[in-house]
């Protein structure tokens, strides 16, 4: 196996354990909420579920950077200034200022987690699809847009899933 | 390059990203009301000691390789401002993030001793945002140069 394997690897894990945990922490918190009471047990689970996501994170950064140097030191750089190569960048930033700004309770968990669900997938999405014709405009254009449909569903759902607080 | 030189550029990019990793947990554990100020301290002199490592190794690859082997080819180039912009901004603001962590660090082992200090982890939480964000602008920059060659 080569090293160019072993980044590829490592890339594609930590986006599985991210895309994953993403999802599940959702489902989980969608799930767990539903009485508006969470349990210490309930807790727990999405405790694991979030150590999971943030290893994921992780392991996408440290590959993502290992891919980088692998480039430079290779010469072939042209994918350091490609459009999907910045989009997703700026989309792990996001990622990591959404997940401080919901550790500081100044990010409203409705849009909090919608951006959270979304921009992991944005990530999966612009790592399957590489090379594009799509500007860096057009690409955020199409990740606001998501969001805004994630949040929309991300709250229809948890609207037919709660309990009613009044009997 | 030499293998050394290439070690050292690895050796810059993975402990500058993994110090700037370290910060963000940092600061994700002194947004907590009670934060493990045990762990953080540790994470916070972790990262002020691979922030010196990135900046050594740094400095030895700009001083030896970068200025007469990169810089005449990103100049001669399509991306120049990746050198004249970029580089020159980095390589000055770079200069401030092992003081910062430095700061960060004495701050969270002064928090270990005096947890009940809300003020100093407030304001610790304040500088290491500005040490995350520095952390942030200085790696990208970085890409945007090695893009550039």
């Amino acid at each position: 196996m080569t090293l160019y394997e072993s980044f590829i690897i490592m890339h594609v894990v930590g986006t599985v354990l991210g895309v994953g945990a993403a999802t599940f922490a959702e489902i989980y918190y969608t799930r767990f909420n539903s009485d508006n009471i969470l349990t210490d047990d309930e807790r727990r689970t999405l405790a694991v579920t979030y150590t999971v996501l943030r290893t994921g994170l992780f392991l996408l950064v440290i590959s993502g950077f290992a891919f980088l140097l692998y480039f430079r030191l290779t010469e072939h750089v042209g994918a350091l200034t490609s459009p999907s190569f910045w989009a997703k960048m700026t989309i792990i930033g996001i990622l990591v200022g959404n997940a401080l700004l919901l550790q500081a309770r100044i990010m409203p968990l409705a849009i909090g987690s919608a951006i959270s669900l979304t921009s992991w997938y944005a990530a999966l999405v612009l790592g399957v699809i590489g090379k594009t014709d799509a500007t860096y405009g057009e690409l955020f254009m199409y990740y606001a847009l998501a969001t805004l449909l994630v949040g929309v569903i991300l709250r229809w759902i948890r609207t037919r899933l709660h309990a009613p607080t009044t009997i | 390059m030499t293998t050394t030189l290439a070690a050292l550029l690895i050796v810059h990019v993975l402990g500058g990203i993994i110090a700037i990793g370290m910060h963000n947990v940092v600061l994700m554990h002194l947004l907590k009301k009670a934060p493990n100020y045990v762990f953080v301290s540790r994470l916070a002199w972790s990262a002020f000691v691979l922030f010196i490592l990135s900046w050594a190794t740094s400095a030895y690859y700009y001083v030896t390789y970068y200025g007469s082997a990169v810089k005449p080819r990103i100049l001669a180039g399509s991306l120049p401002f990746a050198h004249t912009f970029f580089m020159e901004t980095k390589e000055h603001i770079f200069l401030v993030l092992p003081f910062l962590a430095l700061s960060i660090a004495l701050c969270t082992t002064y928090l270990r001793m005096n947890p009940d200090d809300d003020n100093l982890r407030k304001g610790t939480a304040f500088l290491t945002l500005v040490a995350l964000v520095v952390g942030v602008v200085t790696a990208a920059s970085g890409i945007i140069v090695s893009g550039s060659i």
